[in-house]
């Protein structure tokens, strides 16, 4: 418990490091809401490059929305019935598939895109709508869908479970949306969280894949980013962050609640 | 490396508030094996974590290696040998640079030192794992490393922190036994700390029952067993029984018998117990089956255990609780008889009867 | 029906959901029968066949249909222009790596080992960033080094002298420092709270002093954990884009390369060798931590830059 030099050298350099990554962002969450960036706070609080930002950009922001949900969606359906599969069945096929599922995270989105493009470029319809785009999202969030509703479910002994529903007489499809896919709830919904945060700030892939029509938030950023306007940048920036910041603070409440409920140990100590 | 350890007003108060340890005085004789003896959370770990060098007491607490104080020494520079519950073997290390270890961080020679950690193999009967990596080895091989590690550096002591408790009860059994042995060869001075009674039993020169942060008793084996000192000890070191009973004038009275051949000595205060309710702690042995001449009591029989050596019964109707008798194991006796005991006076422990127990 | 009794009825030629069985293994008690089990598997499948595995057999196949016919699968070597900037990114994201593992070594371990008021309001700011596009950290590097950045008005108003460097590499590599110290730390932080304290204690009652005990116990203790974070931040910095394209450096990372290769020269086949070559090379990095180290080191932080 001594604070000796060591820890105050070590807690500085914590610091620094924390400015490093917390300055920016509260520069451009300020510069967002200035009357004059240049003449700093003296100058005044104003909503009004928040406002410009929406006319100019809500169609991007609203796409954006739209896309995770649709992304939630998808991976909800493919990705809960292939959790469970993954790991009431695995085998060397399965370890394989699982390898190909979380391959697009091993990959630059860059690749990903080119792929795609190769391949479906030439089918207009598709390409030009924001469906393009969403099977991008899909594949590059389902694997984080199927690992985080996986490792709940092995954590629970599923065969138990199953085993137990099966001997009171219940068939598979009641015993999966009964009892399987509700225990699962905590992964489901860790991975929900994970799911639209990664889409609503996916770029890389967004940028190769993206029309002119069919712009999401994080283009419209490097749009604004681009036009030198640093106004308009930072109250875009802003936007995101108010979006971004409830699903991190939801995710970390989650895994705080995890962890704490697997810290609660019977002692059978009994005092004498 | 038989040296003397003194503690002298040590107490211990964590930050948060919790007191620890209640102030207490301790002598441990060079070459002893001494026992802390209670239930979890009893203190007995930080008395041992004091005298590592890993916890320091509070304000006014001294503790000296053979007249040396070394209160405020930390650890690393006390040079003590220590065995922890989880071993604390170095994953990425092997067998013989775990037991290395420490002779090299004191920069003993590297030829000296391979030879002493050969010797220190051998004489725990495993230089064949030598290479080995630890996990490849089991829990009592592991047991069996973590020992050689903290006596090839030749420690003033050797603490050992529930070192058993993690392996099942046959091993825990046998390496008891050599770990008894190892002590007396080495001729070291030990601190042992455990909450299982017959390990304390059959390990300790003398042994410390403590309870919520306080001595109990210190006693040798003999002592704690046949002489508790309050009924918190009688309880917790072998099967205690209860009966109640009342002093007048010096002598014993249960129920219309009366005892001479009592201890009634109340250590607490110092004095023999004269008159009022008394508590009577005893063994299995307190009471035994005899004819109905003999008896001072007739009890039921609720259960029958055939152990081997002896018959163990199990007896309602004579304390306020079912005892324990044991008798001869050829004794015929069956559950659902009655049982006539006589008292063994000599055998009882008396305590100051109290309205609630602590 | 089950694939003993399809052999019952005498049928001799495998059919679907006996093919399926093989896959998934024969049924037991409680976990649905094959076909059930296919049927799950049935949207996942498809999507990763469809969008995945066909798309990158064709960019394979596009390779070839370059000018220079099967020698594209290697223009990352033969060419100057790309085997330079392939060295520019090896080096980038190996210097970001470095930089990273040292900063979040300390200061992971310390913000674990240590309790004082307002560690987890530092715990949760630091990994702020792990949502940030790359865009928006290019527009942070800006804020830090550009023209009206924080870094520059310090120093001018310490020395006179407005230090800009949020175009030039330096910038580049404060804005991959600034995505991969979340990642790193958050690692670091998952690793050192695994270590064994008993470990420690045991180094120091044999007499160790603090740096051996770091040396001895703590650093091979942590290293799995960075091994695994630094091929993370490696495979992140590698394939990292929309930073580079923010900030529209001199500087030309591969992915920028793939990127302009592809949009302004419409060179499809060099593109797609360079995104092969980049791809392979990231999923090698993680695949070699994951022999190594295991299993669950590199289900880290996701989301790229």
């Amino acid at each position: 418990m001594r604070r000796d030099w060591k820890f105050y050298a070590q807690l500085g350099l914590t610091i620094v490091l924390c400015l490093f990554i917390v300055v920016p962002v509260v520069m451009s969450a300020l510069a967002g809401v200035t009357v004059n960036v240049f003449k700093g706070l003296s100058s005044g609080l104003t909503l009004r490059w928040v406002f410009e930002v929406w006319d100019l950009y809500a169609q991007s922001i609203l796409l954006s929305l739209g896309i995770a949900m649709a992304c939630l969606v998808v991976t909800l359906l493919a990705g809960v019935p292939l959790a469970y599969v993954l790991v009431r069945r695995p085998s060397r096929m399965m370890r394989l598939f699982e390898e190909l599922l979380t391959l697009p995270v091993a990959i630059p989105g860059l690749a990903l895109a080119l792929a795609l493009l190769i391949t479906y470029g030439g089918v207009s319809g598709y390409r030009s709508s924001w469906l393009f785009i969403l099977t991008g999202h899909v594949l590059f969030t389902l694997p984080f869908m199927v690992r985080s509703v996986a490792a709940v479910m092995a954590a629970m002994d599923m065969k138990m479970l199953e085993e137990g529903a099966a001997s009171l007489g219940a068939g598979f499809w009641r015993r999966f949306f009964g009892v399987i896919v509700p225990n699962a709830k905590p992964g489901i919904l860790a991975g929900a969280l994970m799911v639209v945060t990664l889409s609503i700030g996916e770029f890389n892939l967004t940028w190769m894949l993206h029309t002119p029509l069919t712009k999401t938030l994080p283009v419209g950023l490097a749009d604004a980013y681009a036009s030198m306007r640093l106004e308009i940048g930072s109250a875009y920036t802003l936007i995101f962050f108010v979006l971004i910041m409830p699903l991190l603070i939801a995710m970390q409440a989650l895994a705080d609640r995890g962890k704490r409920a697997s810290r609660r140990i019977d002692t059978a100590e009994d005092t004498l | 490396m038989s040296t003397q350890i003194r503690l002298r007003n040590c107490a211990k108060t964590f930050a948060d508030g919790t007191r620890a340890l209640a102030p207490f005085d301790l002598t441990i004789e060079g070459g002893e094996t001494i026992v802390l003896l209670g239930p979890s959370g009893c203190g007995k770990t930080t008395i041992l974590r004091m005298i590592a060098g890993l916890e320091f007491p509070d304000a006014g607490g001294v503790i000296s290696f053979d007249g040396d104080d070394v209160t405020r020494q930390s650890i690393e520079k006390r040079r003590v040998g220590m065995v922890f519950q989880s071993y604390a073997l170095f994953p990425n290390m092997t067998v013989a640079e775990n037991v290395a270890y420490g002779l090299k961080v004191h920069g003993v020679p590297s030829a000296e030192r391979d030879a002493r950690v050969d010797a220190m193999l051998e004489m725990m009967h495993i230089d064949m794992l030598a290479d080995r990596r630890i996990d490849q080895l089991s829990g009592g091989q592991r047991q069996r490393v973590a020992l050689a590690r903290a006596i090839a550096v030749q420690p003033r002591v050797l603490l050992l922190d529930e070192p058993l408790t993690a392996l099942d009860a046959k091993l825990r059994v046998r390496l008891r036994t050599e770990i008894n042995a190892l002590l007396r060869k080495l001729g070291i001075t030990a601190v042992y700390v455990t909450h299982d009674q017959e390990e304390a039993m059959a390990l300790g020169d003398r042994i410390v029952v403590m309870q919520k942060g306080e001595i109990a008793q210190i006693g040798t084996p003999r002592e704690i067993y046949r002489k508790p000192q309050n009924p918190f000890v009688a309880d917790f070191v072998g099967a205690a029984n209860r009966m109640t009973g009342q002093m007048r004038d010096g002598r014993l009275h249960i129920g219309a018998h009366v005892f001479d051949a009592v201890d009634a000595f109340d250590p607490r205060h110092g004095a023999i117990i004269d008159q009022g309710a008394v508590e009577l702690y005893f063994r299995a042995d307190g009471l035994s089956p005899c004819d109905l001449s003999e008896a001072h009591f007739t009890g039921r029989v609720e259960a029958v255990s055939y152990l081997g050596e002896r018959l163990r019964l199990t007896v309602s109707g004579i304390g306020p609780q079912a005892v324990t008798i044991d008798t001869h194991a050829d004794d015929v006796i069956e559950a659902g008889a009655d049982v006539h005991c006589r008292v063994n006076a000599d055998r009882l422990t008396v305590f100051p009867a109290v309205a609630a127990h602590s | 029906m089950s694939s003993v009794e399809h052999i019952k009825e005498g049928r001799s030629r495998p059919s679907f959901p006996w093919a399926l069985s093989s896959l998934i293994g024969q049924g037991t008690p409680g976990a649905g029968s094959p076909a059930i089990l296919a049927l799950l598997m049935l949207p996942g499948l498809i999507i990763v066949a469809a969008f995945f595995i066909i798309p990158m057999a064709l960019v394979a196949m596009r390779v070839a249909d370059g000018p220079d016919g099967l020698a594209t699968y290697f223009v990352i070597l033969t060419h100057d222009r790309y085997l330079a900037s392939l060295i520019q990114t090896l080096v980038m994201s190996g210097g970001v790596t470095v930089t990273a593992l040292v900063l979040c070594g300390i200061c992971g371990l310390f913000l674990v080992r240590n309790r004082f008021a307002g560690r987890n309001v530092i715990t949760a700011l630091l990994t702020l960033p792990l949502s940030f596009p790359g865009t928006v950290v290019g527009f942070m590097v800006i804020m830090l080094a550009g023209r009206q950045g924080v870094i520059g008005s310090v120093t001018d108003a310490l020395w006179g002298e407005k230090i800009v460097f949020a175009y030039e590499i330096t910038g580049l590599f404060v804005g991959y420092l600034y995505f991969s110290i979340p990642r790193v730390i958050l690692a670091v932080m998952a690793s050192a709270e695994k270590l064994d304290p008993q470990l420690e204690e045991a180094a120091r009652s044999l007499g160790a002093p603090t740096w051996r005990v770091v040396r001895d116990v703590i650093l091979p203790g942590l290293m799995p954990g960075l091994v695994s974070s630094g091929a993370i931040c490696f495979a992140t910095a590698m394939g990292a884009f929309g930073t580079a394209f923010t900030l529209a450096t001199d500087i030309d990372v591969l992915p920028m390369v793939i990127y302009t290769e592809f949009t302004r020269n419409a060179n499809i086949a060099v593109a797609a060798a360079l995104s092969i070559a980049l791809g392979a090379m990231t999923w090698a990095v993680l695949a070699a931590v994951r022999v190594f180290v295991g299993n669950g080191a590199t289900s880290g932080t996701g989301g790229g830059a």
